[in-house]
């Protein structure tokens, strides 16, 4: 056995302390290396492509059974996206919370920690942000401290929120499925509560906060993106180096192929389950308030959109690689804002497009066991 | 609060106990034999529609209860195929089952019924004969894991499947059959709440109550009348709930509404060390690999 060999989390072996943190770069350059084979190509980016064509391919015959003609919505859809001055925009808008929670997802995924919270974390998160900015006494500080208070509180909360079920599962051994689908739907009571009653506009008849336009988030590109895409851009390559170079994502790595490997080596396995549930809730408690600020004047009761749900998809989709992640939010993102106007255009179902994202994610799953089936055989 | 305890409410606590009874038992022969299924929410769901169409086409709430049996085997059909045939990852292959369940029952919805247009009130079942089916369903997975040979062999092929193997049971055709025992229970859970208490489909109708049955299977250890107990525990808050939600109370109605989570919650963390989890629970079984 070569001492790079020792080095990988992937080779199922328990590397000895010393050799493996911090860890040295030649192993690193190893991994790459090997991520880059014939393999990792056909599971990395065949694999995605041909489920979201495959998917397409489904909506098409679903579309034509309505009795439209496939390629003409298709055709709609390009022009709303690349053609429409705003398409661009909007598309980057929608893409922005679903790529923050997304990296997130990707890194507690890539650890094997599989939360499904993202949703009640990223309401918990424009709660709390919301709740700050628009407490009395504090609205005349200058917008750019209102807007780091405001973005910082919904960081915390996420991460509280995400954490919570980090400590139910190391102490208690509780289902971080479960726990993190319980506390989503506890988080949208919260949220409920919060716009009726606890932070609501005594001045307003409707069931919303007071305005939070003293903490909007300036926006660029026309008049719809705001500074959260550039967050989300930013978030990819940092996330990125965290997973390559930090010790801390190659900690995630080693928890997601051998856990033993980090008990084995004193390193205790339930921190890093703590801290990436925390990361990615605080990811999406910023995309609750990045969306409030950014794109709505108000927290309302309809704050509950589902990014949370479709970050999981985009996450899977994206292979769990930041870059990907990014792909597969823009490419979720362009599909929605390109429905919508071919949807009003030709009479279909708002749920169609879920419907083929939901079938882009099956047929993901499905192509990875194929590859990993003719991987064996071969 | 007199309005709370009263017998309307322990009535409505039972309905809407049933649906959920019903998927954790499905859960439960489904988990036994060693397949993790977070698409329960998915086949309650189907279920659900399946019932809900079927009975608005022949106005028969009991043809509508098979339909829901039926639409939730062949989606556990599907859900086996993908992870004991195809050996793909459980956890998330349950996961994207729900969300393409949520998508596709939406979808076939409205394009049943336009936006805007009331979908019709089907004929609904009275509390009784639900009560009475779920009661018969009870006593017949505790039969199945107490008294039969079949329900020992499940367990068997839950706890050590490459000894299961050994014997001479055939490990993927036993979780074929407890998969497609799992999803006609938990789509037969979500007819009985389409064609029972509600009598009427909405979008996400189940709204979590599948999830709901996963965690109570754990608080229950895998048992099926724990499991049913902790079912009308969640109905009765859930109809505290709704009766709360017209009254102006001291307490936020909101609490009623996060308040079977926080008991599932709460539930979770109480039993989760204590339970029995059959040990090959979510692994895929790949003959001569171990």
């Amino acid at each position: 056995m070569t001492s790079s060999e020792t080095r990988q989390p992937t080779s199922g072996t328990t590397p000895s302390p010393e050799s493996t943190w911090p860890p040295k770069l030649d192993g690193w350059l190893d991994a790459v290396a090997r991520r880059a084979t014939a393999e990792g190509i056909l599971s990395s980016i065949l694999v995605p492509v041909v489920s979201a064509l495959a998917a397409l391919l489904v909506g098409g015959v679903l579309i034509a059974i309505d009795g439209v003609n496939p390629l003409s919505v298709y055709h709609a859809i390009l022009q709303g996206v690349f053609t429409k001055s705003r398409g661009f925009s909007y598309t980057a808008t929608v893409a922005t919370p679903l790529v923050l929670i997304g990296v997130g997802y990707a890194l507690a995924y890539r650890a094997r920690v599989f939360t499904i919270g993202g949703e009640g974390q990223y309401l918990v998160g424009a709660v709390a942000g919301t709740a700050v900015v628009t407490a009395g006494g504090i609205g005349d500080l200058p917008r750019v401290v209102l807007i780091v208070i405001g973005l910082g509180a919904a960081i915390v909360a996420g991460a509280l929120w995400g954490g919570l079920a980090g400590v139910l599962a190391n102490r208690f051994g509780a289902s971080i499925v479960i726990s993190t689908l319980m506390l989503s739907f506890i988080g949208d009571s919260l949220l409920q509560w919060a716009v009726r009653d606890g932070i609501r506009d005594p001045e307003s008849y409707n069931a919303n906060s007071r305005p939070i336009t003293a903490a909007a988030l300036p926006s660029f590109f026309g008049q719809k993106t705001h500074l959260g895409f550039l967050f989300a851009l930013v978030l990819v390559p940092i996330a990125w180096w965290l997973i390559r170079r930090h010790r801390w994502g190659f900690r995630i790595d080693a928890l997601g192929h051998n856990p033993g490997t980090l008990d084995a080596n004193e390193f205790s396995s339930a921190r890093v389950t703590l801290s990436v549930l925390v990361v990615a809730g605080g990811l999406a408690g910023l995309a609750g308030m990045v969306e409030t600020t950014g794109v709505n004047i108000r927290l309302g009761q309809e704050a509950s959109v589902g990014y949370g749900w479709d970050a999981i998809i985009v996450a899977l989709i994206g292979r769990l690689h930041p870059v990907g992640v990014l792909i597969a939010g823009l490419g979720m993102a362009g599909l929605t804002i390109g429905f919508e106007s071919a949807q009003r255009q030709f009479e279909l179902p708002s749920s169609l497009v879920s419907l083929i994202t939901a079938f882009v994610i099956i047929f993901v799953v499905w192509g990875d066991a194929i590859a990993a089936r003719w991987k064996e055989t071969r | 609060m007199d309005t709370l305890f009263s017998i309307a409410t322990v009535e409505a606590g039972i309905r809407l106990g049933l649906p959920v009874a019903l998927a954790a038992l499905g859960a439960i022969i489904n988990e036994r034999s060693g397949v993790l299924n977070l698409g329960l929410e998915g086949m309650m769901l189907s279920g659900a529609l399946g019932g809900y169409i079927v009975n608005d086409a022949t106005g028969s709430p009991w043809i509508g209860l098979l339909a829901g049996l039926l639409v939730g085997a062949l989606t556990g059909g599907v859900f086996a195929g993908l992870v004991v045939t195809f050996r793909t990852s459980q956890v998330v292959t349950g996961i994207a089952f729900t969300i393409v369940a949520i998508a596709a029952t939406t979808y076939l919805f409205q394009l049943r019924w336009d936006i805007g247009e009331l979908p019709p009130r089907v004929e609904r079942l009275g509390m009784w004969p639900l009560v009475a089916l779920t009661l018969v369903c009870v006593a017949g997975v505790w039969f199945l894991f107490r008294r039969t040979t079949l329900g020992l062999t499940i367990s068997a092929v839950g706890e050590s499947p490459e000894s299961a193997d050994a014997l001479g049971y055939n490990v993927v055709l036993i979780r074929w059959m407890a998969t497609i025992a799992g999803g006609a229970l938990a789509g037969l859970g979500g007819a009985v709440l389409v064609n029972g208490p509600l009598g009427l489909f909405i979008e996400e109708v189940t709204a979590g109550r599948g999830w709901v049955a996963l965690a109570l299977v754990v608080f229950a250890g895998w048992r099926p009348v724990p499991a049913v107990a902790g079912a009308f525990l969640f109905g009765l808050c859930d109809a505290a709930q709704l009766r709360l939600q017209g009254t102006a109370t001291e307490v936020p109605y909101e609490v009623f509404l996060a308040l079977p989570y926080v008991v599932t919650l709460i539930a979770l963390v109480v039993r989760a060390r204590r339970s029995h989890t059959p040990a090959a629970l979510g692994d895929p079984y790949v003959r001569g690999a171990a």
